[in-house]
């Protein structure tokens, strides 16, 4: 069952001289509970096709189905974690998480339960009721992710969602994501430019060439996902798929001497 | 926000009260030089009261209401017009924010009207409304028009996109999105704005009280400086001083609880 | 944000784009001239677009406009310059200063929210009816301002910036002049830019509230004798001086400090 169609997507954007090719005849299929990551040199517009995937921005041209349904707008069906958190500052952590399910009107008991759990699991047990600017930067992103998690929808799309930690907040929070994914096998689709984190989370991994952006490259991860992160990290397979998706980014680049 | 010498804050925890009694000790220093310059002598009397005659003659506009009824006509006046000029001005920078049209319209009108001092505009309304309550109230309400519109406005021109898209994704009805998201991220700047509007409404009732007016504490001020009776004269103004000042003071504490989660207000520390 | 439709460039197109702008204005200005005319107000409250024009046309040629008018800006400009040099010092003083910050910041706490037109009485009794008590109105009204820009101003100066300078041997003296106050420019001209339309404003109201000369006196005097055109007339010169200082001030400040990113 194919989640996320992208057929021949095209972005311009207006600028004083001339149009501005962001994205162009980009094609890419996401089967239900794929986890796929989007690399690529800056500014090659992974981040502008998270965006029209959301339904944010629109699209000038070509198909975008989710689920079998065009894209017309923002949805419950597809959740989004940004990398700046996006959380409501004046609400307190459980108001965040609760937020998503308020609006699609459930019932307290259940707003109350699934906050609970929630919190539980991603280990922010007392901290309920402070507000964001209490918070580090990976716990904030703990709460983004939760309140996605809360109204449950099919799809998560991340972008670049843990580009403003620091290294070893980083991992923790990789392996995090990866162990919430395996229980819930949600379909993923994340955009980041860091390859490493790209090869050990996902399943496939997609290269993007720079401006205007198009898929030029794909790769299938196949490491074995059940041991633990040292073990995965200085495995020789691996390394050797960092090291040819890494060159493939650097190539679209521009590097002269690949 | 209280100052001390280094030395003295390290010697231990000294208590609020104690703190709060140094933090206002240069102004207990200023009224002691006051009373010490008019006793001595040093200025004229005819110039400048005493403080302690300005204190007994406050006392006994207290003791027969005199103070209290013209400051309440006065608070009633600038609040009144604070009031509706707020709310007013909140939604028409909500407007201005979320609505191209609205921007087009009422953008240039903002815009060219803010330079101009309201207080001008008193004259022709006592033209129009007479000597009372009414001008009074039309006065400060356009004073305090502007400073919150464009306060408004900016505050909601910077919730940050990305806030406004996770709430739609999350299933934000679009009738909800400017209640429940872009109004409480605007709500420093729309409070920044309102403490400008209150220092405006202050203003504006005393200018339009001393130009023409029947009550009041201005007008209070300004006919006790007329004929003369310099104590009773600084007495009024001592009582709007500091009803102005524990105004503002009002209004930070209220800012500082509503809001206690934006990181920035913590950074801020206005007025000296 | 939003892309807008591209206007057509040239003469006509940039005509369009100048009337969309202004649109609000005029039609105000022509439901005001409507009303006027047809009747439903009595000319007494709100006299005809013409007939200030003509008004302005004949306070001008008498010599009603300008005089006055330098009246009042002399006044203004006389207490903003006090305000501004004696503001700067005094803000710069508290923030390198603990006891002067510890000294003046309860008195600027209590100064600052006061309505100080309320010290007209005063000033008048003080200093005269004449250009004096203005001046010092208008320089003790906005010195506040100018404490409490000059002073953030000079607090933001990363320290960063201040330990290069003590690190290559700047003394206290020359910290101040030659990198606090340089650094906190724009904080001032912000201030400054802040504050003119305050200096207009008490220079105006005092004049309103006590004469002696000036466009707020004049205002008075037409209203009194119920000359409603003049009293219209009066306004708009208000109305102009302000906007037109406020655009001078934007042309001074990309003179004064190019460096600053907000001058662009």
């Amino acid at each position: 069952m194919i989640s996320i169609c992208v057929k021949h997507l095209n972005k311009r954007y207006r600028a004083k001289d001339g149009d501005v090719a962001a994205l162009a005849d980009v094609d890419i299929d996401v089967a239900e509970g794929e986890f796929v990551t989007i690399v690529g040199p800056s500014g090659c517009g992974k981040s502008t096709l998270l965006y029209i995937l959301g339904g944010f921005i629109g699209a000038d041209g070509g198909i975008i189905e989710i689920n079998g349904k065009a894209v017309t707008g923002p949805g419950v069906d597809r959740g989004v974690v940004f990398q700046e958190y996006a959380l409501f500052p004046w609400l307190t952590v459980a108001q965040n998480i609760r937020y998503g399910l308020e609006m699609s009107g459930a019932p307290r008991q259940r707003c109350e339960e699934t906050v609970e759990r929630l919190v539980r699991t991603i280990g922010l047990q007392g901290f309920e009721h402070r507000f964001p600017r209490e918070l580090s930067g990976g716990m904030k992103q703990r709460v983004a992710i939760a309140r996605t998690l809360a109204y449950d929808p099919k799809i998560l799309l991340l972008d670049e969602p843990f580009g403003a930690l620091d290294a070893q907040t980083r991992e923790v929070m990789q392996d995090e994501l990866l162990r919430l994914w395996q229980a819930t096998r949600k379909t993923v689709m994340m955009v980041t430019h860091d390859v490493n984190e790209a090869v050990y989370l996902s399943e496939r991994v997609l290269v993007m060439s720079q401006r205007p952006g198009r898929i030029v490259q794909e790769f299938k991860v196949t490491i074995d996902r059940t041991c633990e992160r040292e073990v995965t990290v200085l495995n020789k397979n691996f390394n050797q798929l960092r090291n040819e998706v890494w060159l493939a980014v650097r190539r679209q680049a521009g590097a002269r001497s690949v | 926000m209280s100052f001390a010498p280094r030395t003295w804050l390290r010697s231990g925890a000294p208590s609020v009260s104690l703190r709060a009694a140094w933090h206002y000790l240069p102004i207990a220093i200023v009224l002691l030089a006051w009373q010490l310059v008019v006793e001595f002598d040093l200025v004229d009397r005819a110039f400048l009261p005493s403080f302690g005659e300005t204190l007994s003659a406050l006392w006994e506009m207290t003791r027969n209401g005199e103070i209290g009824f013209n400051l309440l006509v006065s608070i009633y006046r600038a609040f009144a017009g604070l009031a509706m000029g707020s709310i007013i001005g909140v939604a028409i920078g909500l407007a201005m924010a979320t609505s191209r049209r609205a921007d087009e319209f009422f953008g240039p009108l903002v815009a060219t009207t803010y330079s101009l001092p309201k207080s001008s505009l008193v004259p022709l309304f006592i033209l129009w409304f007479g000597i009372g309550d009414v001008t009074s109230i039309v006065s400060v309400l356009l004073a305090c028009l502007l400073p919150v519109i464009v306060s408004t406005y900016h505050g909601v021109q910077s919730v940050p996109p990305v806030i406004v898209w996770s709430a739609r994704a999350m299933g934000t009805p679009h009738h909800l999105i400017l209640w429940r998201i872009l109004l409480p991220s605007s709500l420093l700047s729309i409070f920044t704005g309102v403490r400008i509007a209150l220092g405006f409404c202050f203003v504006l009732t005393i200018s339009v009280e001393m130009i023409a007016a029947k009550t009041g504490i201005g007008k209070l001020i300004f006919l006790y400086g007329e004929n003369g009776a310099y104590a009773y004269m600084f007495g009024g103004l001592l009582a709007i001083v500091i009803v102005a000042y524990a105004a503002d003071r009002t209004l930070l504490a209220a800012m500082n609880h509503l809001l206690r989660w934006d990181d920035s207000i913590h950074a801020a520390h206005v007025g000296g | 944000m939003v892309e807008r439709a591209d206007a057509p460039y040239g003469p006509i197109g940039l005509a369009w784009a100048g009337l969309r702008h202004c649109y609000p204005l005029l039609l105000v200005i022509v439901a005001w001239e409507l009303v006027a005319r047809g009747g439903l107000v009595r000319a007494l409250f709100l006299p005809t677009v013409t007939a200030v024009l003509e008004q302005f046309w004949i306070l001008l040629v008498e010599g009603e406009i300008v005089g006055p008018l330098l009246v009042s800006l002399y006044r203004a400009f006389a207490g903003l310059m006090l305000a501004v040099v004696f503001g700067v010092f005094i803000g710069l003083l508290m923030a390198r200063s603990k006891w002067a910050k510890w000294a003046l910041d309860p008195l600027v706490s209590f100064a600052f929210p006061a309505p100080k037109i309320a010290f007209v009485p005063i000033f008048i009794l003080w200093f005269g009816i004449d250009h004096l008590s203005k001046i010092l109105l208008v320089a003790f009204t906005c010195i506040f301002p100018m404490i409490v820009a000059t002073y953030h101003g000079a607090v933001a100066v990363s320290r960063t910036v201040i330990w290069s300078a003590e690190a290559m041997g700047t003394p206290e003296g020359k910290m101040l002049y030659r990198i606090i106050f340089p650094a906190t420019k724009p904080h001032i001209f912000s201030g400054v830019r802040v504050t003119v339309p305050v200096a207009l404003i008490i220079a105006f109201t005092a004049e309103m509230i006590a004469g002696g000369g000036g466009v707020g006196a004049a205002l008075m005097f037409a209203q009194r004798f119920f000359q409603t055109p003049t009293v219209f007339v009066y306004i708009l010169i208000m109305l102009a001086t302000g906007l037109i200082l406020d655009r001078v001030m934007l042309r001074l400040r990309h003179w004064l400090i190019p460096w600053h990113d907000e001058s662009a």
